[in-house]
């Protein structure tokens, strides 16, 4: 078994098309931020992208994704719908949850989107919850489960891991080592250094993949599943990177290098990355992603203005969305 | 005061994580085993009379599980000879480029030997810069071609033979192959890469998660060598015409699409053979010739990917031009064996550490 790593022209484009929009989307949200009109805290997935869109690209709206406080990537990888994720963030009315979730709460059922999440690893449980739900309905569909360095270290999501493996669950579990929980850096506190390595303990396969490739996540990401659809259980993949802004926005990242984030931007910029090899490759050209950046850039503004429009959720809408009925 | 025999020791925190864990029963060599195996190392070296040895820093474990373990010994068994272990100082970059500096720094403190613990890639990364000074190749894990999969003490014992002299270069040394890829027009001009073991023209298009995992890519193979008993893609090889190290030629093949237009693959040779651990694959071969050294040979390709010891390198960019040749320009490696056997008909071992220990 292997998927190959060849992609279709209107793949690429499709691809560099969630690239962008997580970039535009994040790099607007980082400018708006500082205007104080978004509630909230917000963390921002800039320089993550290759992660979000090389894994999505492989599911469904039959898989289900959970995702972190630093989810806005992963859901426009999924499809979550942009305006209404904008208009969530703002907390509007016209919110993919009408406003009452937030940031950190995006969730779009309808896209396998389980949500973001404030609680850091819990995304762990109910992949296992929705991975379980595929095997035994055999709908051929799996869990992924997104998380970060931090949550790495957190019981919940060894608990997680142990019962994938144990039930063979159709689950992967995508470390995102972004180098930092917070302000403290994964080289102290993960123990064994390399995420990956902690996989052996739980009886799956565990690589590391360069997070600023997107041909290297789409790839092993693509084995993963792959092996998750087939029976052959779970994975952890660890994707190494590093993200272009702060914790949350405001962090003043005193813990960083001078001129590091500079760096990575100038080197390592996953969509940059991108461009340079499929230009060279002849398979889609510099003008025709320019032309990708200007759809993208008018999506956002129509997001962001709809969204600052758009009314805010009332009082009687604190009594709706509290309780599921079930037939 | 005779300057003390200083050895270099590489143990590359970053192999055996790749793809090949998922597409293949590749072994996972840990952090701890790495360090554990430098200290083995250590102990075969310091014994026959190593004073001194470099390594490298790294942000993986592998130093840090070193430092304690050099605290122990000092702490309960400083009798067992051990040498002064010094790290390079050097800025961590977590790539292949930290291996490329910490070889150079090597050869500028004037190490005798370099023992390089990793897979193929590693050992390549070494080769590229290592020039004169010789190498005691181990493998981590069961994945590789080049490196010897050993016990880290008894190659840490003829490697300290080698470095101090107590062993002659003719006895203990020999040289190996390797294939030089270079770009001489295009784009892409002036650049060359090296192989120990094997060139790939992949048909995959892109770099990628790097490995060659799928026969079907595969488009054309050169080889230094190829053992019968070998892994990789190599054996490919080694089970239609095995080419010994030290033969004076590699081998060329070239594979046909399977299930191409026209089934292709019907007019290739079908061969079985263990391309990764647990991977026994088949492939249709529709040339295997012998590859001389020293003739310049174009790589006809117009797309996908060149792979060096099995890993993806160089996507092919419209209007290079590369060629490939092989040479006898490969780096001298440390036959322990051989350096054993000859230690043993002259008690080489009892010699060296008596003078060892009486050195300290």
């Amino acid at each position: 078994m292997s998927v190959s790593s060849d992609l279709s022209k209107d793949e690429l484009l499709k691809a560099y098309r969630m690239m962008r929009t997580i970039r535009e989307f994040e790099e607007r949200l980082h400018v708006e931020f500082a205007t104080g009109e978004i509630p909230g805290f917000v963390h921002l997935y800039a320089g993550e992208e290759a992660s979000a869109v090389g894994t999505m690209l492989h599911l469904n709206d039959a898989d289900y994704v959970a995702t972190t406080h630093r989810g806005h990537g992963h859901c426009i990888a999924k499809g979550v719908d942009v305006h209404g994720m904008m208009a969530e963030i703002y907390g509007r009315k016209t919110g993919v949850c009408h406003g009452k979730g937030g940031s950190m709460h995006i969730a779009d059922l309808s896209k396998g989107m389980l949500g973001a999440n404030g609680i850091v690893g819990a995304g762990g449980p109910l992949i296992c919850g929705a991975a379980l739900a595929a095997k035994y309905k055999k709908s051929g569909g799996v869990g992924v489960c997104f998380f970060g360095d931090g949550a790495s270290n957190q019981g919940v999501i060894f608990e997680s891991m142990n019962l994938a493996s144990v039930w063979r669950l159709p689950a992967i579990f995508v470390a995102e080592n972004n180098g930092y929980a917070e302000a403290t850096s994964s080289t102290w506190s993960v123990a064994t250094d390399n995420i990956a390595d902690r996989a052996s303990g739980f009886g799956m396969p565990g690589v590391i993949v360069d997070g600023f490739d997107f041909f290297a996540v789409h790839e092993a990401l693509g084995e993963a599943i792959e092996r998750a659809r087939h029976g052959g259980g779970p994975t952890l993949v660890e994707v190494k990177f590093s993200r272009y802004f702060g914790h949350f926005e405001g962090d003043a990242q005193t813990y960083r290098a001078p001129g590091e984030v500079q760096k990575l931007r100038d080197e390592k910029d996953c969509l940059k990355r991108f461009e340079e090899r499929v230009v060279r490759a002849e398979m889609l050209s510099a003008d025709q992603l320019r032309g990708v950046d200007a759809e993208v850039k008018t999506l956002i503004d129509s997001a962001m203005t709809q969204a600052k429009a758009a009314p805010l959720p009332t009082a009687e809408d604190l009594l709706s969305d509290v309780y599921v009925s079930y037939p | 005061m005779p300057s003390p025999v200083t050895v270099g020791v590489i143990a590359n925190p970053a192999s055996g994580r790749d793809i090949r864990r998922l597409t293949t029963y590749a072994s996972v060599f840990p952090t701890a085993e790495k360090a554990n195996m430098v200290v083995r190392l250590l102990a075969g070296l310091g014994v026959l009379g190593v004073d001194r040895v470099l390594t490298l820093r790294d942000r993986t474990g592998v130093a840090a599980l070193l430092l304690r373990a050099l605290d122990t010994h000092a702490a309960v068994a400083a009798q067992q000879r051990w040498p002064q272990v010094e790290f390079i100082e050097q800025p961590i970059s977590d790539s292949v480029s930290d291996t490329h500096a910490g070889v150079t720094a090597m050869l500028k403190a004037g190490v005798e030997l370099i023992a390089v613990l990793g897979g193929d890639g590693t050992h390549r990364a070494v080769a590229a810069h290592c020039g004169k000074v010789p190498l005691l190749t181990l493998s981590t894990g069961t994945n590789n071609a080049f490196p010897d999969l050993r016990e880290a003490t008894v190659a840490g014992l003829a490697g300290a033979l080698v470095a101090s002299g107590a062993v002659p270069a003719e006895v203990a040394l020999m040289r190996n192959k390797r294939l030089v890829v270079r770009c001489v027009d295009g784009p892409n001009r002036g650049r060359e890469e090296i192989a120990l073991v094997d060139v790939c023209v992949s048909r995959q298009r892109f770099v990628g998660a790097r490995a060659v995992s799928d026969p079907a890519d595969i488009e054309a193979l050169f080889l230094t060598f190829a053992s019968p008993d070998g892994i990789g893609l190599s054996s490919i090889g080694g089970a239609w015409a095995p080419v010994e190290r030290t033969a004076s030629h590699g081998l060329h093949l070239r594979f046909a699409r399977p299930g191409g237009v026209g089934a292709i693959g019907a007019i290739g040779v079908p061969i079985v053979a263990p391309i990764a651990p647990g991977r026994v694959e088949r492939v249709f071969m529709r040339t295997c010739e012998r590859f001389e050294v020293g003739v310049w040979m174009p790589l006809d390709t117009e797309h996908g990917t060149l792979a060096f010891d099995g890993e993806r390198e160089i996507e092919l960019e419209r209007g290079d031009r590369y060629e490939i040749a092989l040479d006898w320009d490969g780096p001298l490696t440390v036959d322990v064996e051989r350096t054993l056997r000859y230690s043993a008909s002259r008690q080489l071992v009892r010699e060296v550490a008596n003078v060892a220990a009486h050195h300290k």
